[in-house]
C-alpha cells in the first residue's frame, strides 16, 4: 500500500531506460520501432516532475531529427518508415524543449495534410489505414505547428462525429466499438477545433464514469475489462474536456495509481503488483497531474503536454 | 693487376648470379603468390556458392544444414583471418562480408522455407524442447547422428507444421533479422530488383535477388517482431507490383501465421485489411475471403478474449457484406456469443451487424430490406438476450446489449412506420406498443431486483445493471421513470435507487432533470 508518489525513484527508472544503449531484453529489441513514442512518454514524465533538465537536450533533439524521412514525416527510429504516430511524438518532444523552430514546418505539415482523405478522415501513412487516432494526431500536431488551415477542418470534424455510437462513445471508425483511447482522441480533436458542442456530454460522461471499478478505484477502457492505469489518462482527460470529472471518485483513483508503483525500483505498472513499463509510468503520472496531485506539474488534457509548454506555444508568434 | 681484374670478374659473376637467383625467386614466388591468390579466390567463391546451394536446398534436414553451415562458416573465418587474408580478392561491402555470423538467422530462414505449411509459431523456453518431443512422439532421426541431444544447441523445434523458437536465441535473432532486413530493403530501394551480375550468368534469379531477399528477411523479422511496420511496408511495396492473386493469398497465410503468436498485433491486422482492399480492387471481392476472415477472428477470439483489434477487423468486414451475408453472420455467430457472454466485443459485433440491417431498411430504389423480416430478427435477439440475462446473472455485457436492442426497438419498430429513417435526437412519443414493451422491461427489472443471496456478487451486480439499464432508457424517454414508479411502488423504487447509489452515485443526478 503506497501513500505517496516516489518521484525520485521514477526519475531514476526513466533515466536508466534512456541511457540503456545495449538493449539486451527482448522487450526493448521488439519495441525499438516505436522508440519515438517511448521517448515522448519518458520525457513528458520528466517534464511533469520538473526534471527535464536531467537529460541532454542536444542528444535527444539531434536523434529526433535523424528520424525525419524525406517526405517530412518522422519514423519511430532512424532508418524506419514514417508514420503520423511518430510524427506527433517528435513534434511534442521538440515542443518540450522549446525547439520547434528547428523544424521545417512547411515540410512536416504538408506530410500530415497530405494524409487527409475525401471523407475527412486521416490515414496513418501512405498505405491508407484509417483510424480516428490519426484524426486526433493530425489536428493536435497541426495545431501545435499553427497551420490547422492546411486541412479541411469541417470535414475532419464531421468524420469524427460520424464515429459516435449509440452509447455516446467513439470508436476507430464508424460503427466500431467505443473505446476509452479512441474517445480521448475524438474528444481531444473536437476540443482543439472548438467543436465540443457536437458531443452529447451527459451520455458520454455516463459511459466514461461506468469505467470505474468500485472496489479498486481503477478505470478500465471498455466494459468487462480489468482496470488499467493507462485509462487514468484517457478516461480522465476526456471527462475533464467535457466537464464531467466530478462523476468519478477521484480519491479512489489516486490510490489505485499510487498502489501500482514499484516503490523500490521506480516505474508504474498497469495495475498493482504487475511489471512496470515506461508507457504506464507516463500515464500514471499524467493521470495524477489531472487529479491535481501535489508535486506534479499541470498537464493539458487535449494536447497531452505540460500546460506551460502549451502556453509558450499558443502565446508566441 | 690481375688480382683486381679477377675480383671484378668475380663480383660481376656474383651479381649476375644473384640477379638470376633474385629474378628466379621473384618469378617463382609471384607464381606461387598467383597460385595462392587463385586458390584463395576459387575457395572463396566455392564457399559462397555452397552457401547458396545450402540455402536453396529445401529438402535438407535442418540439423545437417546447421552443421554444414557452421563448417562453412569456420572455413570462411579461417580464410578471412591470418595469412590467407592477404591473398583474398577485395570484395565490395555487402551482407556476406558483415562480421556477424548470421548462422542462426540463416537456419531460421531455412526452416521456414523448408516447411511452407507452418501454421503456428511460438516462443518456447529451451527446457520445453524435450517435452514437445515426447508429445509429438518422436525426435528427429538425424539428432543422434549429428549431435548429442544437447539442450544448449537446440534453437528451433519443428514438427507437424508447428514451429517453436527457443527464447535463448530470441534477442540476438531479432537484432540480426532487423539489421539484415534493413540492409536488404535499402538495397532494394536503391537499385530496384536488378539482378547482380553473377546471377545474370546463371540465367535465372536464384535466391538472392533484392526482392526475394527483402521478402525472406521481412518474413523472419515479422515472425519475431510483428509490429515492426517498416517490414510490413516493404512487403506492401513489393506486392503492389504483383498481379497474381496467389501472391496476396500467400500474404494472408503469412499474416495468419504471425497472428497465431501475436493476436493483438495492430500492424498485422492492418496489413490484412490492405491485402483485402487490394484483392477487391484488382480482382473482385470473393465472398469466401470475407467469410474466412470472419471465421479467423472468431477462432482467434477463442484464445484472445475481447481482443479489440481482432473484433474491429470483423466489424470492418461488414462494409463488404451484402445484406444476405449480414443475416448469415448474425445466425452463424450466435452460438459462439452464447458461450462467451462476458465478451462485450462479440456483442458489439452483433450490434454492428444489426445496425447494417437498420441501414438497409431505408435504402432507396426498391432495394430496401423487408421491415417485417427485420422486426422478426430484432424480436428474436431481444428474447434471446432476456434468456441469457436470466441465466447468466450479473453480466454487464448482456445488459449493455439490451440497452441498444431496446432503444432501437422503440425508435425503429414500435413507433416508426414511415419509410424515412428517424432523426437522431428526435423525441420519442409514447404509444401503446411502446407502453407494452416498457411494461415488460419493468417486469424484468423487478425480477432482477430480487437478490436471492446477498453473499453472491453476481446477484448484486444483476440488480445494479438492471437498475442502471432502466435509468439509461429514461434519459431518452423521461416519462419512463413515472411508469417505473407507478408499477413498482415507492419501496421498490427506493431499493433500485440505493443499489445504484452504492456504486454509481453520479448517475443518479440524471433523475433530477426528469
Amino acid at each position: 500500500m503506497a501513500d505517496k508518489l516516489v518521484a525520485d525513484k521514477h526519475l531514476r527508472y526513466i533515466l536508466n531506460l534512456m541511457a540503456e544503449k545495449k538493449k539486451e531484453s527482448f522487450e526493448s529489441v521488439v519495441m525499438d520501432h516505436l522508440r519515438m513514442n517511448g521517448a515522448y512518454w519518458g520525457l513528458t514524465t520528466l517534464a511533469l516532475l520538473d526534471k527535464l533538465g536531467s537529460v541532454s537536450e542536444d542528444e535527444v533533439v539531434s536523434w529526433v531529427m535523424t528520424c525525419q524521412h524525406e517526405s517530412g514525416g518522422f519514423a519511430g527510429n532512424t532508418g524506419h518508415d514514417p508514420h503520423v504516430l511518430y510524427t506527433l511524438s517528435a513534434v511534442q518532444i521538440l515542443a518540450l524543449f522549446d525547439k520547434l523552430n528547428i523544424l521545417d514546418v512547411e515540410k512536416v505539415s504538408n506530410y500530415i495534410a497530405g494524409l487527409q482523405n475525401e471523407d475527412g478522415s486521416f490515414s496513418g501513412d501512405i498505405w491508407g489505414e484509417v483510424d480516428t487516432r490519426f484524426s486526433y494526431i493530425a489536428i493536435c500536431c497541426l495545431s501545435i505547428l499553427k497551420c490547422l488551415d492546411k486541412i479541411n477542418v469541417k470535414k475532419a470534424v464531421d468524420y469524427i462525429v460520424s464515429c459516435k455510437n449509440l452509447d455516446g462513445g467513439f470508436g476507430c471508425s464508424p460503427g466500431a466499438e467505443s473505446h476509452a483511447g479512441q474517445i480521448f482522441c475524438c474528444v481531444g480533436a473536437l476540443a482543439i477545433t472548438g467543436n465540443l458542442h457536437r458531443v452529447d456530454k451527459d451520455l458520454l460522461g455516463w459511459w466514461l464514469c461506468e469505467r470505474q471499478d468500485y472496489e479498486s478505484g481503477g478505470l478500465n477502457g471498455r466494459p468487462e475489462k480489468l482496470p488499467d492505469v493507462c485509462y487514468s489518462w484517457w478516461v480522465l482527460s476526456s471527462l475533464i474536456m467535457i466537464d464531467r470529472v466530478h462523476w468519478i471518485e477521484k480519491a479512489k483513483l489516486v490510490k489505485f495509481i499510487l498502489d501500482s508503483q514499484d516503490m523500490d525500483n521506480g516505474g508504474i505498472s498497469d495495475r498493482p503488483s504487475y511489471t512496470v513499463d515506461i508507457f504506464h509510468t507516463y500515464f500514471g503520472v499524467a493521470g495524477l497531474s489531472l487529479l491535481e496531485y501535489p508535486g506534479v506539474k499541470t498537464i493539458d488534457p487535449a494536447y497531452a503536454l505540460p500546460v506551460h509548454v502549451i502556453n509558450r506555444i499558443l502565446f508566441t508568434k | 693487376m690481375e688480382e683486381v681484374e679477377e675480383e671484378v670478374k668475380r663480383i660481376v659473376e656474383q651479381v649476375k648470379e644473384l640477379h638470376d637467383s633474385s629474378t628466379s625467386f621473384v618469378s617463382s614466388s609471384s607464381q606461387e603468390e598467383l597460385s595462392l591468390r587463385n586458390r584463395a579466390s576459387v575457395v572463396d567463391s566455392s564457399i559462397r556458392r555452397l552457401h547458396s546451394t545450402l540455402a536453396s536446398d529445401k529438402h535438407l534436414d535442418p540439423k545437417l544444414f546447421e552443421k554444414l553451415e557452421e563448417d562453412l562458416q569456420r572455413a570462411k573465418c579461417m580464410l578471412a583471418d591470418g595469412d590467407t587474408s592477404s591473398f583474398l580478392p577485395s570484395k565490395p561491402q555487402g551482407i556476406d562480408s558483415e562480421e556477424g555470423c548470421f548462422t542462426v538467422l540463416k537456419l531460421f530462414e531455412h526452416v521456414l522455407e523448408s516447411d511452407p505449411l507452418i501454421d503456428e509459431v511460438g516462443f518456447i523456453h529451451p527446457s520445453q524442447f524435450n517435452l514437445l518431443d515426447e508429445e509429438a512422439g518422436s525426435s528427429s532421426v538425424y539428432q543422434n547422428e549429428l549431435q548429442p541431444n544437447n539442450e544448449t544447441s537446440r534453437k528451433f523445434w519443428n514438427q507437424d507444421h508447428k514451429l517453436g523458437i527457443s527464447t535463448d536465441i530470441l534477442v540476438q535473432l531479432c537484432k540480426d533479422a532487423k539489421h539484415v532486413f534493413l540492409l536488404a530493403f535499402e538495397e532494394y530501394k536503391r537499385h530496384g530488383n536488378a539482378c547482380n551480375e553473377s546471377q545474370i550468368e546463371n540465367f535465372s534469379c536464384s535466391p538472392g535477388t533484392p526482392e526475394i531477399e527483402v521478402m525472406r528477411h521481412s518474413q523472419a523479422v515479422l515472425l519475431l517482431s510483428s509490429d515492426f511496420g517498416t517490414a510490413w511496408n516493404a512487403r506492401k511495396l513489393i506486392l503492389s507490383k504483383k498481379d497474381q492473386l496467389s501472391a496476396f493469398t500467400e500474404e494472408l497465410r503469412l499474416s495468419g501465421l504471425i497472428l497465431s503468436n501475436s493476436p493483438k498485433s495492430e500492424s498485422t491486422w492492418s496489413h490484412r485489411r490492405w491485402i483485402i482492399k487490394m484483392i477487391s480492387q484488382r480482382f473482385s471481392t470473393p465472398q469466401v475471403i470475407i467469410t474466412k476472415e470472419s471465421e479467423l477472428v472468431e477462432s482467434i477470439g477463442e484464445r484472445s478474449k475481447m481482443n479489440y483489434r481482432a473484433w474491429y477487423h470483423r466489424c470492418w468486414l461488414v462494409s463488404y457484406m451484402a445484406i444476405e451475408q449480414v443475416i448469415q453472420e448474425l445466425n452463424k455467430s450466435k452460438r459462439w456469443a452464447g458461450l462467451h457472454v462476458a465478451d462485450s466485443s462479440c456483442f458489439h459485433y452483433r450490434r454492428r451487424l444489426m445496425l447494417k440491417i437498420l441501414e438497409s431498411l431505408y435504402v432507396k430504389g426498391g432495394n430496401a430490406y423487408d421491415k417485417s423480416e427485420a422486426r422478426k430478427i430484432w424480436k428474436e435477439e431481444l428474447d434471446w438476450n432476456k434468456e441469457l440475462v436470466e441465466r447468466y446473472v450479473g453480466r454487464e455485457a448482456l445488459w449493455l446489449h439490451r440497452r441498444f436492442l431496446s432503444l432501437n426497438w422503440i425508435i425503429y419498430f414500435a413507433c416508426n412506420d414511415s419509410d424515412v429513417s428517424p432523426e437522431p435526437g428526435e423525441s420519442i412519443i409514447m404509444n401503446e406498443e411502446i407502453a407494452i414493451f416498457i411494461d415488460n422491461e419493468i417486469h424484468l427489472l423487478e425480477s432482477s431486483m430480487t437478490v436471492l443471496d446477498t453473499k453472491f456478487e453476481d446477484f448484486q451486480a444483476q440488480a445494479l445493471h438492471a437498475g442502471v439499464y432502466m435509468l439509461w432508457l429514461t434519459k431518452k424517454m423521461p416519462e419512463l421513470w413515472r411508469m417505473v414508479e407507478e408499477k413498482l411502488g415507492t419501496e421498490k423504487v427506493k431499493c433500485v435507487l440505493s443499489t445504484i447509489a452504492q456504486e454509481r452515485p453520479s448517475l443518479l443526478h440524471h433523475l433530477v432533470n426528469v
